[in-house]
C-alpha cells in the first residue's frame, strides 16, 4: 500500500487542499486581497494563480464588503467561491453582507439560490499582530442563522475540513488558527477519518477539556502536565462551532463527569457559554461540578506585549481545572 | 484622469408595437400599484412600497433586458420591473402580504432576484453574477436597481469600482425619484447627480428623463449592448419622481406639500406615453378603454390570488435555512412541532 | 522553518513551458531578492530569472535541457517561519511552563 501520510505545516496543507480543489472542482474560484501573485498575506494561496490562472485565482480591490457581496452573486451564477479576508477583524466591514445576505439568501430564495461559499478567515491571536488582526469571531458567526462555522486545529484537519467545506452547498466560515499555520503535523491525504462533529484529541478519565482552533494544542500540553499530577484529562476538539456536536460533548463528559471549556474570545456570550449549556442539558445528573470557562476577557484584544496575559495560558487552564476538581456540592 | 465617458442612447427608435406593449405593461403596473395601496387600507396587505410615478423607469428598464439570459436585482420598490419580467404577481405581492420575505417566485428560473430589504444590499450581487458571466463567456448582463438614497451606501461605491476593475457586464440603474423617505436628493446626493459618479470609475453613464419610457428603453438598451459586447459596466440614472409615500406607513405631509408635489412631480409617465401614441394615431379612446379593462381584470385576478394566500407552513421556517440541515435545527423544528400551535 | 516555492511563471503571453539552460544557484545557497537564479529558454527568448525573494535554496527542479511546465515548481526556498506572513511573528514552540499544580481527591469517583 502506498504511504499517503505526509508531514507538512497547516499552511502547506491548506495550500495543497486549495490546489487540489481548483483542479477537481472546475467551478471553484479563489479571490481576495493579495491572494494572486503574492499568494496571500499568509501564503495560503501561494503559487495557485501561476498554476491555475488568473480567472480562477485573483486579487480584488481592497473592500471586504465587495468581496463577500461578489461571492454571493458568483454563487448565484453557479460558482463555488472561496473568498479570503486577510484577517479576522477584516470581516467586520463585510458583516452586512455576511449576516443580511450570505446567511439568508438560501432561505430568502426558498432554497433556489444556494450559497456554496467558503469564507477563509485567518483567526485568533498569538502572533503579536496589530489591532483588528487577532479577533475571535466564532460566537458572532455561530449566532447568524444560515452559516456553518468550523475551525481546524491540525494540518490534517485543515486539509480535509477545507475540502469538505468547499464542497458543501451551504456557506461555511472557515476559521484558520493563524498561530498554528507553521507547525507541522502528519496529513493523511487519503484517509480523512470522520469529518463530522468533534474529535477526541486525547483520551482521559477525570475531566474533559473542550477547545477549538489554536487552544487545542495548548490543552494537549495542559493534559500532559496534569498527567504528572495524576489527573487524566480528555481533550475534545470541537472542530465544528456550528453545528456543535452535542452528542460528542455528552459522550465525553458523561464519562469524565467534569468539563472545562477554553477559548480565546471574550467570556460574555462567548461560545463557551453555549458549550456549557449543552453539557448541562445532557450531563446535569452526572456532573461533579458546574462547567468551568477559561477564556479571554471582556476587553478589546490587547497589544502583542499583553496578549499572553489575555489568551488562556497553561496556568489559567490549570486553575480552572483545579476549581472543578475541588468543587463540592452544598 | 480620463474624460467622463458618456453613454449614448441606443440608435434604434421604438416601433408602435413596442410602444403599445410598454403602454399596456405600464397601465397594468399603475393599476396594480393603486390597487395595492387600497389593499393595504383594506387590511389585505400589511404594507406596501408604492412606485407611483416610476412606471416608465421600471417597465422601460426591464423591457430592455432579455430575461431568458439576463438577471435583474431589484430593491423592495420594483413591482413594475417584476411585472414586465413576467414574474407571477401573486407570488410577487406575497412579500407585501408577509408570506415570505423574498417573495414566493423562483428567482433562479425568472432571473429576478428576491426582494431586497437592505438598501443597496444586492448591488454587489449583480457584480458577482456578472463577473461569473464574463468568466463563462456568456454575454449575459446583470441589471441592478438602486435609488438616490441607496447611492449613499458604501456598497455602491465598492460595486462600481469592482465592476469597472473586472469589466463586469453590469447595468447600474438608478431611479432618482427625488426622495429617500423624507430626505430630498439635494441633501442626499453630493453634486446632485448619481450618474456623474460614473466618471470616477470610468463607467460610461447617462442621465435620462425617467418619465419618458422611450428614453429609458434606449438608454438601457445601450447599456446592455455595452455589457454584452464585453465593454464592462454602464450606468443609467433615470430622473423621476416618487409621487406617493415611501411606503403605506409614511406621511409625506410631514416633509413636503401638495404644491411641492405638483411643482416637482413632472409629467405623468403614463399620460405622456398615451399622448405620444394618440398623436401617432396608434391609440384611440376605445383601445385605451380596452387596455384599461384588461388591466382591471388582471388586477382582480391578482387580488383574488393574494387574498387566497394562506400563511406558509411553519415548517418552512426550518426547511430553507440550509441546503443540508443540521441536527440541532431539526431538533428545534421537532420541538416547535410539539409545543406550538401550528399554521 | 517554512518552505516557499517559486513556480515557473508564464514568461510570455500564454507560454506553457520553458527549458532550463543553466542554474546560477545551488541547493544550500543563501540568495537575495533579485539575485539571478537560473537561465531558461522559452519559444520566444532566453532569459535570466531573478529571485522573487531572499531565502535558502532547498530544492531546484530540472537539469539543464529539461523542460519545466508553467506553474510547476522551479525552485523551493526555505525561509524562517516568521518571515512567511505579512504581519506578526510566528510563536515559538517552547516547552510548556507552569506554576500551578493540581491536587484532587478522586476517591469518590
Amino acid at each position: 500500500m502506498e504511504n499517503t501520510v505526509v508531514e507538512m505545516s497547516m499552511q502547506k496543507a491548506l495550500n495543497r487542499g486549495l490546489d487540489e480543489l481548483l483542479t477537481e472542482d472546475p467551478r471553484s474560484m479563489i479571490f481576495g486581497e493579495d491572494v494572486g501573485g503574492l499568494g496571500g498575506v499568509f501564503r495560503i494561496t501561494d503559487g495557485l494563480q501561476a498554476k491555475h490562472g488568473s480567472t480562477r485565482v485573483y486579487d480584488t480591490p481592497l473592500a471586504e464588503s465587495g468581496i463577500l457581496g461578489m461571492s454571493i452573486g458568483l454563487a448565484m451564477a453557479g460558482w463555488h467561491p472561496i473568498p479570503e479576508v486577510q484577517f479576522d477583524g477584516f470581516a467586520y466591514p463585510a458583516i452586512n453582507q455576511i449576516v443580511c445576505q450570505l446567511g439568508r439568501m438560501n432561505y430568502r430564495s426558498r432554497g433556489t439560490l444556494p450559497m456554496p461559499v467558503t469564507l477563509r478567515v485567518p483567526s485568533f491571536g498569538g502572533i503579536r499582530a496589530p489591532e483588528m488582526h487577532t479577533e475571535s469571531l466564532e460566537s458572532l458567526f455561530a449566532h447568524v442563522p444560515g452559516l456553518k462555522v468550523v475551525s481546524p486545529s491540525t494540518p490534517h484537519q485543515a486539509y480535509h475540513l477545507l475540502k469538505k467545506s468547499v464542497l458543501m452547498p451551504d456557506p461555511v466560515m472557515f476559521m484558520e488558527p493563524k498561530s498554528r499555520y507553521w507547525q507541522k503535523g502528519e496529513v493523511d491525504t487519503e484517509n480523512p477519518g470522520d469529518l463530522e462533529g468533534s474529535v477526541i484529541a486525547r483520551e482521559g478519565r477525570h475531566l474533559t477539556l473542550i477547545a477549538w482552533g489554536a487552544m487545542v494544542a495548548r490543552c494537549l500540553q495542559v493534559a500532559e502536565l496534569a498527567e504528572e499530577d495524576g489527573i487524566s484529562i480528555e481533550v475534545l476538539d470541537l472542530r465544528w462551532l456550528k453545528p456543535i456536536d452535542a452528542a460528542g460533548l455528552a459522550a465525553s463528559v458523561s464519562k469524565t463527569k467534569r468539563a472545562v471549556v477554553v477559548h480565546e474570545g471574550p467570556r460574555t456570550a462567548g461560545l463557551g457559554a453555549e458549550v456549557a449549556q449543552l453539557v448541562s442539558e445532557s450531563c446535569f445528573g452526572v456532573l461533579k461540578a458546574p462547567v468551568e470557562r477559561v477564556t479571554g476577557f471582556d476587553v478589546p484584544y490587547p497589544s502583542g506585549d499583553l496578549e499572553d496575559e489575555y489568551i488562556p495560558n497553561i496556568d489559567r487552564i490549570l486553575f480552572g481545572i483545579q476549581r472543578v476538581l475541588e468543587y463540592r456540592r452544598g | 484622469m480620463t474624460d467622463a465617458p458618456r453613454l449614448e442612447p441606443h440608435a434604434d427608435e421604438l416601433g408602435t408595437d413596442e410602444l403599445l406593449k410598454l403602454y399596456s405593461l405600464m397601465v397594468r403596473t399603475r393599476q396594480l400599484d393603486v390597487a395595492a395601496i387600497a389593499w393595504q387600507r383594506q387590511g389585505i396587505l400589511p404594507g406596501y412600497a408604492p412606485e407611483l410615478g416610476q412606471e416608465a423607469a421600471q417597465v422601460g428598464s426591464a423591457y430592455a433586458l432579455d430575461f431568458a439570459r439576463d438577471f435583474a436585482f431589484p430593491t423592495y420598490r420594483e413591482m413594475g420591473v417584476a411585472l414586465a419580467a413576467g414574474v407571477d404577481m401573486v407570488e410577487y405581492m406575497s412579500t407585501h402580504k408577509a408570506s415570505w420575505h423574498g417573495g414566493l417566485w423562483n428567482p433562479a428560473e425568472t432571473h429576478v432576484a428576491p426582494i431586497q430589504a437592505v438598501v443597496a444590499g444586492s448591488v454587489l450581487h449583480a457584480v458577482g453574477w456578472a463577473h461569473g458571466q464574463t468568466v463563462d463567456g456568456t454575454g449575459n448582463v446583470a441589471l441592478t436597481y438602486f435609488g438616490d438614497g441607496a447611492s449613499s451606501q458604501g456598497d455602491v461605491h465598492e460595486a462600481m469600482n469592482f465592476a469597472s476593475v473586472y469589466k463586469a457586464p453590469v447595468v447600474f440603474f438608478t431611479q432618482n425619484n427625488g426622495w429617500a423617505i423624507s430626505v430630498p436628493t439635494e441633501r442626499q446626493v453630493a453634486g446632485g447627480s448619481v450618474a456623474a459618479r460614473g466618471a470616477g470609475y470610468a463607467i460610461p453613464s447617462i442621465q435620462v428623463d425617467g418619465n419618458d419610457v422611450v428614453a429609458v428603453v434606449r438608454a438601457v438598451r445601450a447599456a446592455v449592448e455595452h455589457g454584452r459586447a464585453g465593454n464592462g459596466p454602464a450606468m443609467v440614472e433615470a430622473m423621476t419622481y416618487r409621487r406617493g409615500p415611501h411606503s403605506t406607513s409614511d406621511d409625506p405631509g410631514r416633509y413636503r406639500s401638495l404644491d411641492d408635489e405638483r411643482r416637482d412631480g413632472g409629467e405623468d409617465p403614463l399620460n405622456r406615453l398615451e399622448a405620444t401614441l394618440r398623436e401617432a394615431g396608434a391609440l384611440d379612446d376605445a383601445t385605451v378603454a380596452d387596455i384599461s379593462e384588461q388591466a382591471g381584470e388582471f388586477v382582480e385576478q391578482v387580488r383574488l390570488g393574494v387574498d387566497a394566500l394562506d400563511a406558509r407552513p411553519g415548517t418552512e421556517m426550518f426547511d430553507f435555512v440550509f441546503q443540508e440541515p443540521t441536527e440541532a435545527l431539526a431538533a428545534q423544528a421537532a420541538n416547535w412541532r410539539e409545543e406550538s400551535e401550528h399554521v | 522553518m517554512a518552505e516557499i516555492s517559486f513556480p515557473l511563471p508564464d514568461l510570455g503571453e500564454g507560454l506553457i513551458d520553458a527549458t532550463v539552460l543553466e542554474w546560477l544557484v545551488a541547493v544550500g545557497d543563501q540568495v537575495e531578492r533579485n539575485q539571478p537564479l537560473v537561465e531558461v529558454e522559452t519559444t520566444k527568448s532566453s532569459l535570466e530569472l531573478p529571485s522573487p525573494q531572499a531565502g535558502k535554496v532547498l530544492r531546484i527542479h530540472g537539469e539543464p535541457g529539461d523542460t519545466i511546465n508553467v506553474g510547476e515548481d522551479l525552485i523551493v526556498f526555505e525561509v524562517p517561519d516568521d518571515t512567511a506572513g505579512i504581519v506578526g511573528t510566528v510563536p515559538k514552540e517552547a516547552a510548556p511552563k507552569r506554576r500551578v499544580r493540581l491536587s484532587a481527591n478522586l476517591d469518590e469517583d
